[in-house]
């Protein structure tokens, strides 16, 4: 973890340069000898900009502790440096890159991409290098690059999965990025936010999953947008950390720029042995700090839930949806390739099989979720049933491995994103699910709930 | 800065997939190669169609889903004038500012424009006008920074300059760190 104050003080000298569209509730009053009642992601992205106190609206020149460049953002920010008159990396050790989208290469020009950029890293002095290791949003809570009070950028946008963990964490372009590389900082808008506070009991077998969803169908694919999410309430303490980082990962989706929990005992759990504790620091929200909206979910309603094509805020009772045969069914990806999503497909596949002319991709996120759900006897469990097993990676979801769907095919994912062809043939269609609706779906033939 | 131009109205929650689908995804890119899968996702033919100038209008949430700069780069490349819609994904949003291509906010302004009609605007202003209507609409006015921003081309001339400043610096000082 490379120390932050020489830039922090680098970028306050900075002209802080503001550039914002949406500007209706730009901060322009008087300034206060008070510091204003701060929401903890305006405390992470203060401190940040080497300041004790931000407002919301304003922009702020940050620099982060760490970037996440995956396979192609790492090979278009590193051409834009060059484009762009760069020559080094401004600070390679904030730099981390993740080869996950498409390696291990199946085009020629992909894994001509992925040479030429091995080549750059060793050329920048860039260390924090993982090819192969699994998908950006599963490793970098795992190998402890995202903790709390971190501010995290990626040329991804499920980079906001991190908030989880109680850190800033957003997508960037690769400009942006390559900017960033260049320079050291990059300008960020301080979010407005949105709390949902989450109470009551989860039913047996209703997941994270069916939360995001349920959010989806309730406010739309632009419900929280440009503003951080922050979920809170009573039933934040009995989830597990791999459940929080499926909420996080899906604010995205509908619009939000950064996911945010407060660390607790389940964080710290979780951080044992992964993160310096010297490092984290747990910012918490000011009593009067403004939320744009607070909205009460209660978990003991929702019930397993399905987004149909080609939208995401079409989103359907499973229960429903019995007439839609499916020809695919995914395990994996960063929104559901976690153990905790293999514990709950497993324990359906168990003993069971795939129906007949059905295909089964799985992807575990990440080598150490491999590694656990060998150890477990998931792998074992999902092969008995007649799933193929593939590599740690992105898999399916954006069409970057095996598992791409023909046209009048029908695949049902844990993945996050339905868009129409993102898996293969436009003329295909992709039902988002949890992993128990998945597993229970790729053993019907049809979809169906899980319980 | 006044943009003057010919529009085409697209829908909801138009994704960054289909603006630029991932099939044209390449590590570099040849001129002209962005601007001619613009839109390819929603539209084939839109890409021999437009012509430079030609203003976006869509229903809300325009741009949401991937972060895929291209979405913003290949409107730069073919010239678009200004993208306008109620609302734009976050990070489309930003691509454009940093790409230097105008983005709008406009309630209702999928239902105030036919698709070929001439819209004019006026960024400095913060005005709206439909020519071949009567609609008239005030537009939240943009920060001079991110108007500056947009006329000098985007974030990369911008680095560009800062990283120039940065050298002239330190060849100045002598330091070489």
């Amino acid at each position: 973890m490379p120390a932050i104050d020489k830039d922090t003080e680098q970028v306050r000298k900075l002209k802080i340069y503001e550039i914002w569209v949406h500007t209706a509730e730009r901060h322009s009053g008087p300034a206060t000898e008070n510091e204003p009642d701060m929401h903890a992601i305006t405390k992470i992205l203060a401190r940040h900009a080497g300041r004790k106190s931000a407002d919301i609206g304003e922009l702020l020149n940050v620099v982060p502790d760490y970037v996440m460049l995956t396979d192609r953002g790492a090979a278009r920010a590193a051409a834009i440096l060059a484009e762009m008159g760069g020559d080094r990396v401004h600070d390679p050790d904030r730099v981390v890159v993740v080869f996950d989208h498409h390696f291990p290469a199946i085009r020629v020009r992909d894994a001509e991409s992925q040479r030429a950029t091995r080549a750059w890293i060793e050329e920048q002095g860039i260390t924090r290098f993982h090819p192969g290791e699994g998908i950006g949003h599963v490793i970098f809570p795992e190998k402890g690059y995202a903790f709390p009070g971190a501010l995290i950028f990626g040329t991804d946008s499920h980079t906001v999965t991190n908030g989880a963990l109680g850190c800033f964490s957003t997508g960037l372009g690769h400009t942006d990025v390559g900017s960033f590389l260049a320079i050291g900082y990059n300008w960020l808008r301080v979010p407005e936010a949105i709390r949902f506070d989450l109470h009551g009991r989860l039913r047996p077998g209703v997941t994270a999953k069916d939360i995001v969803l349920h959010i989806l169908q309730q406010h739309g694919e632009d419900g929280a947008n440009y503003c951080t999410v922050e979920f809170a309430g009573p039933a934040i303490a009995g989830l597990c950390m791999d459940e929080r980082l499926v909420l996080c990962n899906m604010v995205v989706d509908f619009g939000a720029k950064a996911g945010y929990i407060q660390p607790d005992e389940v964080t710290a759990r979780y951080l044992e042995g992964r993160v310096d504790r010297a490092l984290w620091q747990v910012e918490t929200t000011d009593s009067d700090a403004d939320y744009t909206g607070i909205i009460d979910i209660d978990l003991s309603r929702i019930e397993p839930l399905v987004a149909v094509p080609h939208n995401l805020s079409v989103v359907r009772p499973a229960a429903d949806l019995g007439a839609v045969r499916i020809n695919e069914a995914v395990l994996g990806t960063c929104t559901g390739g976690r153990i905790e999503d293999f514990r709950i497909a497993g324990s359906i596949l168990k003993g069971r099989s795939l129906a007949p002319g059905v295909r089964m991709m799985v992807n575990p996120g990440s080598r150490a979720v491999m590694h656990q759900a060998i150890a477990e006897g998931w792998i074992d469990i999902l092969m008995a049933a007649g799933a193929s097993i593939g590599v740690t990676g992105c898999g399916p979801c954006s069409g970057c491995h095996q598992g791409m769907l023909g046209s009048g095919e029908a695949a049902i994912t844990t993945s996050s994103r339905n868009f129409q062809g993102r898996m293969g043939s436009p003329e295909a269609g992709i039902y988002i699910a949890s992993p128990a609706t998945v597993a229970a779906s790729a053993v019907a033939g049809r979809i169906v709930s899980p319980i | 800065m006044r943009i003057l131009g010919r529009s085409w109205v697209f829908g909801r929650n138009v994704n960054t997939d289909l603006i630029f689908p991932k099939t044209w995804f390449r590590a570099a890119y040849e001129p002209g190669e962005m601007a001619s899968h613009l839109m390819s996702g929603i539209d084939e033919g839109f890409a021999a169609r437009v012509r430079p100038g030609d203003i976006i209008v869509a229903d809300a949430n325009f741009g949401c889903g991937s972060s895929r700069e291209e979405a913003a780069a290949a409107m730069r490349e073919a010239g678009i004038g200004a993208v306008v819609a109620p609302s734009f994904g976050r990070l489309f949003t930003r691509n454009c500012i940093n790409m230097g291509v105008p983005v709008v906010t406009c309630p209702d302004i999928h239902l105030r424009v036919s698709e070929g009609d001439t819209l004019e605007i006026d960024l400095e202003a913060g005005t709206l006008r439909n020519r071949d209507s009567s609609f008239a609409a005030t537009i939240p006015q943009i920060a001079a920074e991110a108007l500056a921003l947009i006329r000098d081309g985007g974030l990369r001339p911008y680095t560009r300059r800062l990283l120039e400043e940065r050298r002239r610096q330190r060849d100045g000082t002598g330091d070489v760190a």
